[in-house]
Order: structure tokens, then sequence, then C-alpha cells
């Protein structure tokens, strides 16, 4: 390991803590599991070398997985409508199952979330990943209160954008 | 005798009445309770929660186990890749990847011309020159959401594409052809095309003076001009062929983009930028050396972390570059500006070779 890139001595503590959870997060965004851990391997390939306080490390990850889940959506999104102005087929790998929701409602909630403004977007998917208010406020910097406004906001906006952009047949 | 509020509670606070009611006062929940207009509003509250959750369900237990997944993440730190810094310690919410050593060259790849539109064009990149900073200093970057809004106008959307016309099809730049790859470089390259990269910056002095404030700082007075001023970054198109090699590190980058430009919609950039860098979380080393790039403004500054790289200057046919080497010796880069076209040459080679390959392009 070259000297002046250390890796942080407490990387394997936390990592086996809040690895779990780093990818809950992501796969709440990407809608995968398999690429969830790939989004979580690159916030730890992060984490790793950073100096954040190990205190703060859970709420780092878990925003820092949300950010990053966030922008593979983004860039898939892009594909999606070149290729469907393309007119190729949609290669997009089969998701986990899901009873709720369909695989075609999975991508219109995945794009739906790239649109959201992005704190809005981060806030909802770490609420929903089980972070409390104070720890949600924690991680974004914000007031408790304004945790829930901020949510509110989004699970809004989140209902409009899947409307607007529900099937028409 | 408890008192129920007068006012309405905020739609936050119907929110929180939703999953986490011992969190919201007494006299709100009462208020709520007897309120018409509030319990529609928790019902309805309830509905988005409910529908959100749903759709952001995961479906399915955890694929791969913690200790497979922690040999996958030992491997990768073990093979040392140049990572970009991390995000700042308090503001994390917009992370826009800082860069360092070989990540330099994936943003040029995003680099780009804007065009002028109404915008007073404040900086137009015709030059490249490094700014050493330490990972403290990286990750003590305020985020601008802090200090306004940042509105992403475009994403750049990297993407592969199946061969060089490929890439200049969709970019419409030319992927220089190397003449001769380096020892040890072998096969054929990948290629990356990527789009324009945009977004739109508004300086609110309200914001930053209450940015300020949670750091127990005073927000010095902003310029006339400045607040609800609007700043436009630029960057790409890009294309890139990419040499990969056996441990993650490509072995060869070539790339080529547009320089990013910065434009300005009213006060002057030196203005603008000189009152940013003085702003609270700005490293003062970093802001002075900022300050020390030419009036004219038409300096790139690459963030090359002091701890990971070692710049230094070299010419490519004529064009002032930089070398950039990774203090380990293992990765090099070399990134030159010719006419608003930043081109740039890595990879896990020396510095000779590099240039070796830089000065030899075609095209």
């Amino acid at each position: 390991m070259a000297g002046g890139d250390a890796v942080r001595a407490d990387l394997e503590q936390v990592f086996r803590t809040a690895w779990p959870r780093v990818v809950a997060v992501a796969a709440r965004v990407v809608g995968d599991r398999h690429r969830a851990e790939d989004v979580a391997q690159e916030v730890f390939l992060s984490f790793a070398r950073s100096s954040v306080p190990a205190g703060e490390a859970p709420g780092w990850l878990a925003v820092a997985a949300a950010h990053t889940a966030l922008n593979h959506l983004r860039s898939d999104r892009r594909r999606a409508t070149r290729e469907e102005a393309a007119g190729a087929p949609d290669p997009t790998a089969p998701d986990v199952a899901d009873d709720v929701v369909t695989r075609d409602e999975r991508r219109r909630v995945r794009a739906a979330l790239a649109r959201l403004p992005r704190r809005q977007a981060v806030a909802l998917v770490l609420r929903h990943s089980g972070l409390s208010y104070a720890e949600v406020a924690a991680a974004l910097d914000l007031s408790p209160g304004s945790v829930g406004t901020t949510v509110r906001r989004a699970e809004s906006a989140l209902r409009e954008e899947l409307t607007r952009h529900a099937p028409h047949h | 005798m408890r008192r129920t509020t007068e006012r309405h509670p905020s739609d936050g606070t119907l929110r929180r009445l939703v999953d986490e009611p011992a969190g919201v006062a007494d006299a709100d929940r009462e208020h709520v309770a007897g309120c018409p207009a509030c319990l529609s509003g928790l019902a309805a509250a309830q509905r988005d929660a409910t529908a959100a959750a749903a759709a952001l369900g995961t479906g399915g237990p955890a694929g791969t186990g913690t200790d497979a997944a922690w040999h996958r993440l030992s491997a990768a730190v073990a093979a040392g890749r140049p990572r970009p810094a991390a995000a700042p310690r308090r503001r994390w919410a917009l992370r826009r990847p800082l860069v360092a050593g070989l990540g330099v060259v994936v943003v040029l790849a995003g680099g780009g011309v804007a065009a002028a539109g109404d915008w007073l064009q404040v900086f137009r990149t015709e030059q490249v020159a490094p700014v050493t900073v330490t990972q403290a200093d990286l990750v003590a970057l305020p985020d601008l959401t802090a200090y306004g809004e940042v509105e992403v106008l475009e994403e750049p959307d990297v993407r592969e594409v199946p061969d060089a016309a490929a890439a200049e099809a969709a970019t419409g730049l030319s992927v220089p052809e190397v003449a001769e790859l380096p020892r040890g470089v072998t096969g054929e390259p990948s290629y990356q095309a990527g789009g324009r990269i945009s977004a739109v910056f508004t300086f609110s002095a309200e914001q930053a003076a209450q940015a300020a404030a949670e750091a127990g700082e005073q927000l010095p007075p902003p310029p006339p001009g400045l607040d609800g001023g609007q700043f436009r970054l630029t960057a790409g198109p890009g294309v890139a062929a990419v040499w990969p090699s056996a441990n993650g590190v490509p072995a060869l980058v070539v790339a080529r983009a547009g320089a990013p430009t910065g434009e300005s919609s009213g006060i002057p950039f030196a203005t603008a930028r000189d009152y940013l860098l003085s702003l609270p979380g700005i490293p003062e080393d970093l802001a002075a050396q900022l300050r020390g790039f030419g009036g004219a403004g038409t300096t790139l500054p690459l963030p090359v972390p002091a701890g990971l790289a070692t710049s230094e200057p070299a010419d490519v046919d004529g064009a002032p570059a930089t070398v950039l080497t990774s203090r380990d010796g293992l990765v090099a880069g070399v990134v030159w500006v010719e006419d608003g076209v930043v081109t740039a040459v890595a990879g896990s080679l020396g510095a000779d070779e590099v240039l070796a390959v830089a000065r030899g392009l075609d095209g």
C-alpha cells in the first residue's frame, strides 16, 4: 500500500456492521440486489480512504449509498430514453421479483426517483431504509423538524411523477 | 391541563405522525385529533407514505454474504486504485465527485464547450495548471447547495460504444489514434462516449448566511449583484479509448473532450470567484492558489491530492502540458488543452511512456 494513501484502520469493523444497511439503501434506489452491491462496494472504497469520524460513519455511508445509487439511475434513465427513441430493445436486467409492483412499475419508480430534487430523493430513501428522523436530519444536515417536510414533499412528488408517467393503455 | 395548539401543524409534522408519532409534540397530536382538516392531511400523508414504501420495496433478502463482500472490497482496496476524494465531512448532500490522479482523466473526458447564448462567458479553458491540495482540503470543500440552488441541466451519460466511429458519431469528437502501444498494453480498447454535462448554481445570500451561521461563522457581505446570480458550468462531450488490465486500473486511457467552461449571467467572474473563495469552509491555502490563476480566468485547475500524485510541466507538440504521476509511481497521466479541446493520456505506465503516447497521437 502506498504510504500517502492510507486505508483507515477501522475499515473492516465499520464494513461488517454497516454493509447490510448500505446495500439496503442502494437497493431501494436501484431496485436490484446485485447492482446495489456494486454501489455499496463503490461507497466503501471511498470510505476506506476517507477521514470521516467513526461516529459519523453510518450516516455518511447511508448518504453516500443513496447518492451513488441515484447517480447510477440518472445515467440509466438517459440510456433508456435514447434506446426507446432508437427503438432498441430494453436491456434492463430482470428485477428482483416484488409482490407489490411490476417490473415496469419499478422502472417508472426509478425514473421518478431520478427526477426528484436530490435532497428530497435522499431523505425519502433514507427514511424508508429505516433511519430515524434524527438520523436523517444528522445525515443531511437538516433540522429534525424539516425532515418530515422534506420526506412529505418527496412522497407527494413521487406520487405525482408516477401518476403523470403512468402508462396510458 | 394540557392545551392544544391553535395553529395547524405543518405537513412535515403530519408526516412524522405517520411513522414516528413519539417525535411529535403532544399539543400538535391533540390538535390533529380534533381537527378535520389536519386529519384529512394526515390521511393523505399516510396514503403517500404507504405508496412510497411499496414503490421503494427492494424485494428479496441480501445476496452476497458479508464475508464475500468483504473479500471483494479488500481486494479492491489492495489494488490501490486512486479513488475520488471522499465526500466532505459535514455536507455530503450533493456529491459531484472531486477527482484525483487518474480520475482527472475521467472528469476531463466529460469536458466540453458551452454555447454562449445570452450568458456572459466568464472563463474558457485554454491552459491546464495543477493545484496541489491535500485530501483534507478536498474533504473540507463545501457543498454548494449550502449556498444556493444547484440544478443539473444535463447529465453526461458516459457509456460504452462499439467502436471509434460510433464514439465520433455520438459526440462529434474524433478519438485520437495511438501510433504505437507501450510495452505491456495489448488488445483492442473499449470506447466510451459521453454527452455534455451542465449545471446552474444560483447563489442565495440567505442560504449562505444560514450555512455560515451553522458553521459558527459570519458570512462576508456578498458583492452587489451576486445574490440570485447564476453561474453555469458546462463540460462535454467527451470520448475515450480504454485498454483494460487485469487489476482494474486501465492499462491505458486516451481521452479527448471539449474543455469545461464557466459562465455568469451577471457580475464579473473574478468578483464572484474571489467572493466564493472567501466563504467559510474553503481552506485559505487552496483559495489563495485558486486566486493565483490568471486574471483572464483561462486556466483549468486540476485538484491533485498532494499525498497521491505529483505534477510537473511538459509539452506535447508545442502545447503546454501537465504530467501527473502517482506517488507510488504506478500510474501516470498527461493532460493538455489545445483549441478548446482537452486531451489526456493516462494509464498504469511511467511518465515517459504516457508522454511518448501523447506525442505520437494521430488525429
